[in-house]
């Protein structure tokens, strides 16, 4: 049931069509990856032109999700994968849904970082959001390198991550009802601040997505809603049987 | 044909033993039995040898031999002499693989062998450490899988120049420069350079480049209005005159550098390509000539035989146009001439400054873009220069995916292209006649 090796196909073509999807949905990833960063910059630095170009290059994102569904679909219909293949198809079109939703809550992390490039900044420069940025970037970096490597076991550190990111954006939540009650000048900020936090934490919530489907893609079983020391057993367990194997 | 010996011997061995069956065979009686029987002695003989032959192609050592010379000693003596020599060479190869791995190992820089699908073949430490790869799980990968910024993937492709700076994947505020050099049939050889001190020291510099001129602007404004307010009043003693309007003029030259530098470090800050506002070149260009012709300098020609528009930020094609506009009339006598040209090539189009003045000497052709160079410092500072217009017409134009080429000839005259890409040229006819 494991995918050893995506390189072994009778016919060449079909192996061509799904590497070369592969390869596209990393080239998505980067291009997530830039939106992510590019919104981070524009929240750090007060940039809110920058915040707007992030909000406007949204598309591309949405255009490369179109073709590689199409990709997708073509493929399905025409070569009928099974087993492994079937997988990688199938965590390809769950796992670019995601991509495009990461790049989604990029687009609003850069309306709202214009918009909060427009009024007072606190002394902290939006510390706690940029640390939860940081966390966040990490794991979306995470996912795509365990997509790209088959890596179950970077998958796994991706999805033990996400706990620690629900943690920040709880405390970012509290911290921000105490500054509203202290000060409702600033409510229309610190709600910005929120949705902010909000959108940084839903982008965690999607990285997780995608290192379970690799876990899917690799090992077969479906690790959704079941807990992540059941994810580890899982994981454990594919990775002795691959080893059996070899 | 001459047998070497060692086949001799064998053969004479051969035959003196066929020689003594057939004589003890003709002494004794039967004949056939003694020649059976040597051939059977014979053939054990061969057959000993060539079991301890196989055993020794199989790597093993002692032979026991029963001779020291002819032919079966010295087969054995070449096979171990070709094999001494295949265990040396395998040292070498050792040795030198040792060699390699340890010197790629000690460099800083990342080198990373890629095959033509961009797979990951081998890499060094360096690149290990700098892009955070893993020998167990990267070799075969795809290297625009692990480093995915669309910049680079976009390089990676086709590459052109001398490398992209990334940011690094692995550490935050690194950034890396990576060149891409093919070589073979279709390998490539990735260099990967950790180049963020370069980055910060370069920023440093922008940044106090542009902090001290804003800085010193202020000052120099207060200076420039109280010499304004001197010059125009009468309470100045008549010696005092002519240092006044000298203050003047150089407060003056001292702003205009000032804002030069400001222009510089503004072009230099933006990595970003320039806007794609839609600019009409060829009314910017009268423009610019109706200000820089002067009755008393050379004659300034307008030639505009294309009705192209750039896309582009005017205020920097302005700056561009401007400064080699001024340049050439500044440095070509009064009886010379200036032409100014706007034509399209291809779809591409070009904007060129042909003057006969006194011209660059030819090495120092590549250095005029420099900031502060000056081919001849005290007539160009004379001529009212800053000796930065060229530096701010390269980045600009490059900010427009613009070529800059300079053609020029001592006491002949020089000539400036810009020539801008196509997807930055609109024609208007076009324009008209699709509407249409």
């Amino acid at each position: 049931m494991e995918v050893e090796d995506l390189g072994h196909h009778i016919s060449r073509r079909f192996n061509e069509d799904l590497e070369r999807v592969r390869n596209a949905v990393l080239s998505m990833g980067g291009l997530v990856e830039e939106q992510l960063e590019r919104a981070i910059k524009a929240l750090s630095e007060g940039d809110s032109q920058l915040g707007l170009k992030v909000a406007e290059d949204d598309v591309k994102v949405n255009r490369m999700e179109v073709r590689i569904d199409e990709e997708c679909s073509r493929i399905l219909a025409t070569r009928a994968p099974t087993a492994g293949d079937l997988r990688l198809v199938i965590a390809i079109i769950k796992t670019i849904t995601d991509l495009e939703r990461i790049g989604d809550e990029a687009e609003k992390i850069g309306v709202l970082a214009a918009r909060l490039a427009s009024v007072e900044r606190p002394p902290t420069n939006y510390r706690e959001l940029r640390n939860l940025a940081r966390h966040v970037k990490l794991m979306v970096h995470g996912s795509l390198n365990a997509f790209a490597r088959l890596d179950t076991k970077g998958a796994l550190e991706v999805v033990k991550a996400d706990n620690a990111v629900d943690e920040e954006y709880e405390s970012i939540y509290r911290q921000s009802i105490t500054l509203m009650t202290e000060d409702s000048r600033a409510i229309t900020r610190v709600l910005d601040m929120i949705w902010m936090g909000r959108a940084l934490e839903r982008i965690g919530d999607h990285a997780k997505n995608i290192c379970e489907y690799v876990i899917f893609m690799v090992h077969g079983r479906d690790v959704r809603h079941i807990g992540l020391k059941n994810i580890e057993d899982e994981v454990e367990q594919g990775a002795r049987r691959v080893e059996s194997r070899s | 044909m001459t047998l070497p010996s060692r086949w001799t011997s064998q053969i004479a061995a051969l035959a003196a033993l066929l020689m003594a069956a057939l004589f003890f065979g003709w002494w004794f009686g039967g004949t056939g039995w003694w020649v059976a029987g040597a051939t059977l002695l014979y053939l054990a003989f061969t057959l000993r040898h060539l079991y301890w032959l196989d055993r020794a192609l199989d790597g093993h050592r002692r032979v026991p031999l029963f001779e020291t010379r002819g032919l079966w000693a010295e087969i054995f003596a070449r096979v171990e002499k070709l094999r001494a020599k295949a265990r040396n060479r395998k040292k070498k190869y050792h040795r030198l693989l040792r060699e390699v791995r340890e010197s790629t190992g000690a460099l800083s820089d990342g080198g990373i062998i890629l095959n033509a699908d961009h797979e990951i073949m081998w890499f060094n430490p360096a690149a290990a450490r700098l892009l955070g790869l893993s020998q167990a799980t990267d070799i075969g990968n795809r290297l625009d899988n692990l480093l995915r910024h669309p910049d680079f993937v976009t390089y990676l492709k086709a590459p052109a120049g001398d490398g992209i700076t990334v940011a690094s994947p692995r550490r935050e505020g690194a950034w890396l420069h990576v060149q891409i050099i093919p070589y073979g049939t279709d390998q490539r050889l990735a260099i990967v350079r950790d180049v963020t001190n370069e980055k910060n020291v370069e920023r440093t510099r922008r940044d106090f480049v542009a902090n001290a001129s804003h800085e010193l602007r202020s000052p120099l404004t207060v200076i420039s209005g109280y010499l304004e307010a001197l010059r125009d009043t009468d309470d100045v003693p008549e010696t005092w005159r002519t240092p006044v309007a000298e203050m003047q003029r150089q407060a003056d030259r001292m702003a205009r550098i000032l804002r030069d530098l400001i222009e510089l470090s503004r072009l230099e800050s933006s990595d970003a390509a320039a806007a794609r506002d839609f600019v009409d070149v060829g009314s910017l260009l009268k423009q610019i000539v109706r200000e820089l012709g002067e009755p008393s300098g050379p004659k300034v020609e307008l030639a505009v035989t294309t009705d192209a528009a750039l896309l582009g930020k005017e205020s920097e094609l302005y700056s561009i146009f401007h400064n080699l506009v001024h340049n050439a009339v500044r440095f070509t006598p009064p009886s010379g001439r200036v032409e100014v040209v706007w034509r399209a090539a291809g779809g591409a189009a070009v904007f060129e400054v042909v003057d006969t003045g006194i011209g660059i000497p030819e090495e120092q052709i590549p250095r005029v873009t420099e900031r502060f160079y000056r081919v001849d410092p005290g007539r160009s500072r004379a001529s009212g220069g800053t000796g930065l217009g060229l530096a701010i017409v390269k980045h600009a134009l490059q900010r427009h995916e613009g070529e800059l080429t300079i053609v020029s000839r001592e006491g002949e005259g020089s000539t400036f292209s810009c020539k801008f890409p196509k997807d930055r040229v609109v024609f208007r006819s076009d324009a008209a006649r699709a509407v249409l």
